[in-house]
């Protein structure tokens, strides 16, 4: 009986309503920000030493 | 859900009107000294009947810096407590009221002696630079006022733990709470300063003045201030704009956790803007830095809340791929627009922030312009956008009006107009503070140096950039009139938003404020003890006062 039910189900994609894939690219984009600004920063202080 | 509809009392929104209109009236005055003094630094302008450029400058300092944020943030923090946790007894307003009139006689006392020209000294009223007494003891008052208000409102606090023996409180409330403890910290250290150092001073009674302990007493109180700024925005963001885009609040937990984090790091950093300052240990500015790039954890804390509360609601309407949520927010609603903006322009301000408290970098920035286009975007672009957009509703829910299609359009026009602005002032001041370009100064070429020239088309840039926010004060004042005068009447919501089911139950353990007032204490007394004994041990002679205007 279950065999049977497995095999009529379609596939269908189904994205999880709570995922947070997006929350973690943006943070992620921000913290290369940060990172980026820092960095461009610390270059200019060398360069200026 | 039943709670939705709750209105904030009548009396209770009258106090807090009384204060948001002092804010905004600061606002126009500020706003209108800021067009004149980037006019005047991009060198083709000149100030008529000899008025000085410092004395515009000091002006617009106190007034947005100071009087705006407080008054705004005071009404604000009455109305939400308000909301969330009743009614406020007829004491707690009444004590309320005392607080905005100590308060509002204390900014009209600074402002003229401002204006009379006897307290040009900037809104960091930096010794040597020595004002009126005037000067001083209004800035007392405001912070007095402010002191009565924040009492009143633990008072209001205590009475529904009391009531609610157990309960974990309403988290705008909390936050509340938790704004006010900040202020009351940080404030003691400027009232140090003014009391035992600044007055004395410029009455005379004493002729010299430790300059080094005015400006860390200043500090302990100057960084604070800026999430004393902050919080308020916070509390839209977390608790707010959830309920304006329709979606629940990530984690209550974690914004409650965000807020004491904010208490503990945001006071024992004070040396992080005196980092050039010669006279204070190197050690004990490292672990000062140290304590400062802590406070980065909740504000990461909070984009993370803010990125997965949006991302939560797009996904629930069905939205799809990486960032097919951003699709999903209400755009065109300025309650949650012109917030957004703000969050938006707290990224760069974010990353500028870093490079200052970086002992080596802020050598490139330091008391360059650079930290004022920092400021205009933190202050003036992140707090100020979220206040403007929580005006939109708080206004119209106090004075029993709705606000307009045309003003919502005209709100969003608003927040545009602030976002280019501000893409021009704020840009030219970093990369002319790059250059070299001094904050806390008036146009000069300084006998044609070349480096000099290089910042003058950055200059013309700000005074482009400050035109039009500029235009950008003139709408918002003309929203918050109509919406406090002419908008139809009617029911405006309050929002509050509900925590998200999937989220955990939020533990008491946040509001034992012995454990954090004991951290924040130990944290301050680690950070600044031993540093503070050897200024007052191994201080020079002291200064006489100047008055250079």
């Amino acid at each position: 009986m279950a065999k049977q039910q497995l095999s009529t189900q379609t596939k269908t994609k189904v994205e999880k309503t709570s995922s947070l894939k997006g929350t973690l690219a943006s943070v992620f984009f921000l913290g290369f920000f940060l990172i980026f600004t820092w960095v461009s920063v610390y270059f200019l202080f060398l360069d200026r030493l | 859900m039943m709670s939705e509809v709750r209105k904030v009392d009548a009396r209770d929104g009258k106090l807090a009107m009384a204060h948001i209109y002092v804010a905004f009236i600061a606002l126009a005055l500020g706003g209108l000294c800021g067009l004149l003094q980037v006019l005047v630094r991009s060198g083709k302008f000149t100030l008529p009947a000899n008025i000085s450029y410092y004395t515009i400058l000091t002006t617009h300092g106190v007034l947005l810096g100071l009087v705006l944020t407080t008054f705004f943030i005071i009404g604000f923090q009455f109305a939400a407590l308000s909301r969330t946790a009743g009614t406020l007894s007829d004491k707690v307003r009444f004590w309320g009221w005392i607080g905005f009139w100590t308060m509002t006689i204390g900014t009209a006392m600074t402002a003229y002696y401002i204006l009379i020209g006897e307290a040009s000294v900037l809104f960091t009223f930096y010794a040597p630079l020595q004002a009126h007494p005037g000067f001083y003891l209004g800035l007392t008052l405001v912070v007095v006022g402010s002191w009565i208000s924040g009492f009143a409102m633990f008072a209001h606090y205590a009475k529904w733990k009391k009531e609610h023996p157990g309960q974990v409180s309403p988290i705008l409330t909390f936050m509340c709470v938790v704004n006010m403890i900040l202020w009351l910290v940080c404030t003691l250290g400027v009232a140090a300063t003014v009391l035992f150092q600044l007055l004395p001073w410029s009455l005379g009674l004493v002729d010299r003045i430790n300059v080094l302990v005015s400006r860390t007493l200043f500090w302990y109180f100057g960084h604070p201030l800026v999430y004393f700024w902050l919080l308020p925005a916070y509390m839209v963001w977390y608790v707010v704009i959830p309920k304006v885009i329709g979606g629940k609040m990530f984690s209550d937990s974690l914004a409650r956790l965000t807020f004491i984090l904010f208490l503990i790091f945001s006071i024992p950093v004070g040396f992080h803007h005196q980092l050039v300052e010669p006279g204070i240990d190197p050690a004990w500015k490292y672990l000062q830095v140290v304590l400062t790039f802590m406070v980065v954890i909740p504000s990461l804390m909070t984009a993370f809340s803010m990125f997965a509360t949006f991302e939560m609601y797009g996904r629930s309407k069905g939205a799809t791929g990486l960032f097919g949520w951003l699709r999903k927010l209400p755009w065109g609603d300025a309650r949650f627009f012109v917030p957004f903006v703000g969050m938006l322009f707290f990224i760069p301000a974010g990353a500028g922030g870093l490079v200052n408290a970086s002992h080596q970098l802020n050598q490139v920035v330091h008391n360059t312009i650079w930290v004022t286009g920092h400021f205009h975007l933190t202050l003036a672009t992140t707090v100020v956008l979220t206040f403007f957009g929580a005006a939109y509703w708080l206004i119209p829910h106090l004075t029993g009006r709705v606000m307009t299609k045309a003003m919502n359009r005209l709100a969003i026009i608003q927040a545009v107009v602030w976002a280019i602005g501000m893409f021009f002032m704020s840009g030219a001041m970093h990369f002319a503070g790059l250059l070299g370009a001094p904050r806390r100064s008036a146009f000069s070429t300084y006998g044609n140096a070349p480096q000099a020239l290089e910042w003058i088309p950055y200059q013309i840039a700000q005074a482009v950039g400050g035109a039009i926010l500029f235009i950008g004060i003139i709408l918002v004042l003309i929203i918050v009139t109509n919406l406090a005068f002419f908008a139809p009447k009617g029911e405006t919501e309050f929002p509050v938003a509900e925590v998200a089911e999937e989220a955990e139950r939020t533990p008491l353990v946040f509001e034992n404020w012995k454990l954090w007032l004991g951290i924040t204490v130990a944290l301050i007394l680690i950070a600044y003890t031993v540093p503070f004994i050897d200024m007052i041990q191994n201080a020079p002679p002291g200064s006489k006062g100047f008055k250079l205007w």
